[in-house]
């Protein structure tokens, strides 16, 4: 028996913003362990930002279309299996929250760029990482320059960038930017019955840091720009873990 | 009398928005950094309000605010929760325990005054 309200009327009470209708789809099919392929594949194909994106993990060593190994989503989906419409559907929502938190607590406009043609970072670097555990199993990492996480930090602090000199600060800043991007998307996974926990955040000031290479289908790298800043998201990801 | 505003979160960063965000209003604001020392500080501190995050160390906000509402002395202090977790299951039991509003992460100071501003009295400080 249910005797309170239901979520959608304290979605409406809360004043909560509408979930990604592709997100919330494709991941509601993918967390079917008997999810058909061509259903998926449908989906896939009516957006084509997602069906770019889904044949660019598909292809990792492709530097353009023109190299592309795996040229149709059927195919990519044939050879990667639920893998890489896992990482699809959580990189959606991670995006999107990201995008948001700039505009509504930065009121920075920040556009995603190809990974692929985006400046490598030089320097000092914060990486942060977020892992998740359960029915599905992965981790996110976050970068960018030290200097990007320096106004960054500032912005959301409101303090003139020339203040914000204090690295501690400027790591938890980090640190809080990837925990709301990944809440976001727990809640997604959660909502769709693949129940995961999440790490605290883990941020580290380090030099050079090359992203760790995961075999295609199962990693999405994301890149974010917006004048001296540059971000760049990482998302691994399997399902059905048997933790 | 200023406005007691109890704000619980492991992040520091949202402890200090939301001490600037209520700065420009005549309130007193106390931090806790868990769930553990947020109880403490409620029954030392009985703030007019709770603002307090899900996902912490030691102990998480839902156990909190599960605490809070079985204490007869703390149970009627309202709780806005501000997380970025808003998945179904999570929002239906922490609306059954009782709390008063919900804000999810990233949000706008505007609307945590907007939110706060329906549960207590919130007067403008007098410029300097």
């Amino acid at each position: 028996m249910n005797d309170g309200p239901n979520y959608l009327e304290l979605s409406r009470r809360y004043g909560f913003a509408a979930k990604l209708e592709s997100a919330s789809r494709l991941t509601q099919l993918v967390s079917r362990q008997d999810a058909d392929l061509d259903e998926i594949a449908k989906v896939i194909d009516k957006d084509p930002a997602l069906r770019a994106r889904l044949l660019r993990v598909a292809n990792p060593e492709a530097e353009n279309e023109a190299e592309y190994a795996v040229e149709t989503v059927e195919d990519a989906l044939m050879r990667n299996g639920m893998g890489c419409v896992l990482v699809l559907a959580m990189s959606t929502p991670l995006a999107q929250a990201l995008i948001k938190t700039f505009q509504t607590m930065l009121s920075l406009k920040i556009e995603t760029v190809d990974p692929r043609t985006a400046a490598p970072l030089a320097g000092e670097q914060l990486v942060c990482n977020i892992d998740f555990t359960g029915k599905v199993v992965g981790h996110v990492l976050l970068r960018m320059s030290a200097e990007a996480g320096r106004l960054i930090a500032a912005g959301i602090l409101g303090l003139p960038p020339k203040e914000m000199q204090d690295m501690n600060e400027v790591r938890d800043v980090a640190g809080e930017l990837l925990n709301i991007m990944t809440g976001n998307f727990k809640s997604n996974l959660c909502d769709a019955g693949l129940e995961c926990k999440l790490s605290p955040p883990d941020v580290r000031s380090m030099g050079d840091f090359l992203p760790p290479v995961a075999r295609a289908g199962s990693v999405e790298h994301m890149a974010f720009h917006n004048g001296n800043i540059q971000i760049f998201v990482d998302v691994t990801a399997n399902p059905w873990s048997d933790d | 009398m200023a406005t007691k505003i109890l704000s619980v979160d492991d992040s520091r960063t949202i402890r200090m928005i939301v001490g600037r965000t209520f700065k420009p209003y005549d309130c007193q604001i106390c931090e806790a950094g868990n769930g553990e020392e947020g109880l403490a500080a409620a029954a030392r501190e009985k703030p007019d309000l709770i603002i307090l995050d899900v996902t912490m160390p030691v102990m998480d906000g839902v156990t909190m605010l599960g605490k809070l509402k079985e204490d007869p002395a703390l149970k009627t202090i309202p709780v806005i929760m501000l997380t970025a977790e808003s998945g179904r299951e999570n929002v239906l039991q922490i609306a059954k325990l009782g709390v008063r509003d919900y804000l999810v992460k990233p949000f706008k100071e505007e609307q945590l005054i907007e939110k706060a501003g329906r549960i207590v009295t919130l007067q403008k400080k007098p410029a300097a």
